[in-house]
């Protein structure tokens, strides 16, 4: 397991890094995008995916390993609190990089439950502090009205 | 609320594993049968290997799984996409042709074509 960063809360007003995709190549410069409903068996589908490409990059097993429980929890956390009863999506970008790899787990509903500031304090549930403990780098945008973007960052050992 | 998936994949080595996936998930989820769910995951090579100079920004693909079928939409393609998605390989012939139960080419907006395939089993 790599040793994790502080849990970042970014501002409304913070946008993430985004890459622009071009240009071609193994693992460089390339997006990937997945909007899918905000459901449980999504959740497995976006872990297949990252695993995936997580493997056709090369990365090391162990890394492989946290990153898909990363993402899991990301996900199950839209899943399970973002739209309550009401039905939405789920967009989920990777980016890779030489060395690294990004997955940015966004949605359009109330916010991260439980909130970021009750994570930092240990309360409520282990998925934010999980996924903090697990990336090389956490970045974490929302408001109520205007969702959530988690956005994780995890680089090759050495 | 659509229940489609859309996925989208910068032109390169990683549309590949990317749409293996999703459309042999989802196939499944269609409760297609294994020969069907092959026959989708052949299809989304073909996208895969075909669609990336028709492209813009990003090979995009709209899947929708339904009871026993599984529909596809490749697009925004550039004019000539869709065919040359459809079009013959090497002493296979037309692959998406031969696998699916129905392909349709829209070309209504200038300058931008789809191709819409649906992958069904009614055994």
């Amino acid at each position: 397991m790599q040793p994790g960063p502080a849990l970042i809360d970014g501002s409304p007003e913070r946008r993430a890094g985004r890459h622009t995709a071009s240009g071609s190549g193994q693992g460089s410069h390339a997006d990937i995008r997945l909007t899918l409903p905000a459901d449980a068996e999504n959740v497995v589908l976006v872990r297949h995916v990252v695993v995936a490409l997580a493997e056709v990059l090369g990365l090391p097993r162990p890394l492989v390993e946290d990153i898909k429980l990363a993402v899991t929890e990301a996900c199950t956390n839209v899943v399970r609190h973002a739209y309550a009863d009401a039905r939405g999506s789920i967009e989920v970008a990777v980016l890779p990089d030489p060395g690294t790899l990004t997955v940015i787990v966004s949605d359009h509903g109330r916010g991260l439950r439980p909130s970021v500031a009750a994570a930092r304090r240990g309360d409520g549930g282990l998925g934010l502090p999980l996924i903090a403990a697990l990336a090389h780098s956490l970045e974490i945008d929302q408001a109520p009205d205007r969702g959530s973007r988690v956005r994780m960052s995890f680089r090759r050992a050495g | 609320m659509s229940q489609s998936t859309e996925v989208s994949v910068t032109p390169g080595p990683l549309v590949g594993p990317v749409l293996r996936r999703v459309v042999g998930m989802l196939a499944a989820r269609a409760d297609l049968p294994l020969d069907r769910l092959d026959d989708a995951v052949i299809v989304a090579d073909v996208i895969a290997d075909r669609a990336g100079p028709y492209a813009r920004d990003a090979v995009q693909v709209s899947l929708e799984p339904g009871e026993r079928t599984l529909w596809m939409r490749v697009g925004p393609l550039a004019p000539g996409g869709a065919q040359a998605l459809l079009s013959e390989a090497p002493d296979v012939g037309p692959i998406i042709v031969k696998l699916a139960d129905e392909v349709q080419v829209d070309a209504a907006q200038p300058g931008v074509e789809y191709l819409r395939v649906c992958l069904s089993y009614e055994g």
